[in-house]
């Protein structure tokens, strides 16, 4: 049996923040690197101290079919939910233009835009 | 500015006590030029024997600052644990369990005889508390340590996770009131950091200039003080008077 903690009361718990995000790059990209992608941009743009505050963390992530072709999968583009806690919103916001490439080929991040929910993140700005 | 001011006055005042060192009397002289009161003089309870005892006895007597004998517990379970407490509580002064594992947190915050958990937070990825395990500390005053050496020591990229767990642990502090101590686990003069330094350091975890000084100053000197009396409690609430 795992052993786990009892999880926190609503109370004490951070009050969170869903930030939908769509990704543009030369390669294809997994989840491992969209994390990284963002927690160095994190790291090097308000260092360790403002990274801690964030809780940074990636939710899901969508691939999204071509424009042309409703029936293939578009292998440039992804789109998906990070969370972080409410207040940090706007540092968290300002990581995202910081990602300009990622090993050697370049990578655009957008906002989409800022949810209190998944639920609503995905029916407001991810439109599946 | 004023408030600057009254700052520099209240670090001259005040004593402060580092209670995880392990080493030497090099570490004591070092300790005593950056301007400590107190040091918990550390050794592993695999080490503990006669000759530490003895050795801590001229450490003693020849330096100028408190000194106190500490005794931290590493173990696999709480049956273990509870057998080692009860073998060193009498030979030391203050008894520190290394966390790390839940139950063994969950252990030694329920056990009085306990004054230190030390990094509950050791190989995790959360803080290894909860509100319930630090409601339970602050009601058998078991102190929990922020230590310092695994914030230097962890990989630039990974050292936002520990002030992260640091942050948690402040915060749930902050509403159950248990004991907070911030420690240096130095091992030799190159790890220690002097006490405005640490005050100035524990701003990145969001803690204030007053529960910073508590943590380094006022709480570790509670510990110290109990443990003197410890020898005269009969059980809960009762003691015997001189």
């Amino acid at each position: 049996m795992i052993q786990k903690l009892k999880i926190l009361p609503p109370t004490l718990r951070d009050k969170k923040r869903y930030i939908a995000f769509e990704v543009t790059s030369q390669g294809r990209l997994s989840r491992d690197d969209i994390i990284s992608m963002l927690l160095d941009g994190s790291l090097y743009l308000f260092g360790a101290c403002g990274t801690a505050n964030f809780e940074l963390w990636v939710v899901k992530l969508w691939r999204c079919t071509s424009e042309n072709n409703p029936e293939t999968i578009n292998e440039h583009r992804m789109k998906g939910i990070v969370r972080c806690r409410r207040g940090e919103v706007d540092s968290l916001k300002a990581v995202i233009p910081t990602i300009t490439n990622f090993r050697g080929e370049p990578v655009v991040f957008h906002t989409l835009g800022i949810s209190g929910t998944i639920k609503s993140a995905i029916k407001n700005f991810i439109k599946l | 500015m004023q408030r600057n001011y009254s700052r520099i006055k209240n670090f001259s005042k005040g004593m402060f006590f580092d209670l995880h060192v392990h080493g030497n009397e090099n570490v004591i002289i070092e300790a005593e030029r950056l301007g400590y009161a107190g040091l918990g003089l550390t050794r592993y309870f695999e080490d503990y024997n006669e000759e530490f005892s003895r050795e801590f006895d001229i450490l003693d007597d020849s330096s100028n600052i408190i000194i106190k004998k500490c005794i931290e517990i590493s173990c696999k379970n709480p049956e273990d644990l509870r057998r080692k407490v009860q073998k060193s509580r009498r030979k030391a002064d203050i008894l520190m369990v290394r966390g790390g594992d839940l139950k063994i947190n969950r252990a030694a915050c329920e056990d009085q005889r306990v004054d230190v958990l030390s990094q509950p937070y050791r190989s995790r990825r959360d803080t290894g508390l909860n509100h319930v395990l630090a409601r339970k500390a602050a009601e058998n005053s078991v102190a929990i340590e922020l230590n310092l050496k695994i914030l230097f020591k962890t990989n630039l990229r990974y050292r936002y996770r520990v002030i992260s767990q640091f942050r948690h642990i402040i915060e749930l502090q902050r509403k159950f009131k248990f004991p907070l101590i911030i420690t240096t686990n130095a091992n030799s003069k190159y790890d220690l950091r002097s006490p405005q330094d640490i005050s100035a350091l524990a701003r990145c975890f969001q803690m204030t200039f007053e529960e910073s000084f508590d943590a380094i100053s006022k709480t570790p000197q509670e510990i110290i003080k109990t443990n003197k009396a410890r020898d005269s409690f009969i059980v809960d609430g009762v003691k015997t008077v001189e």
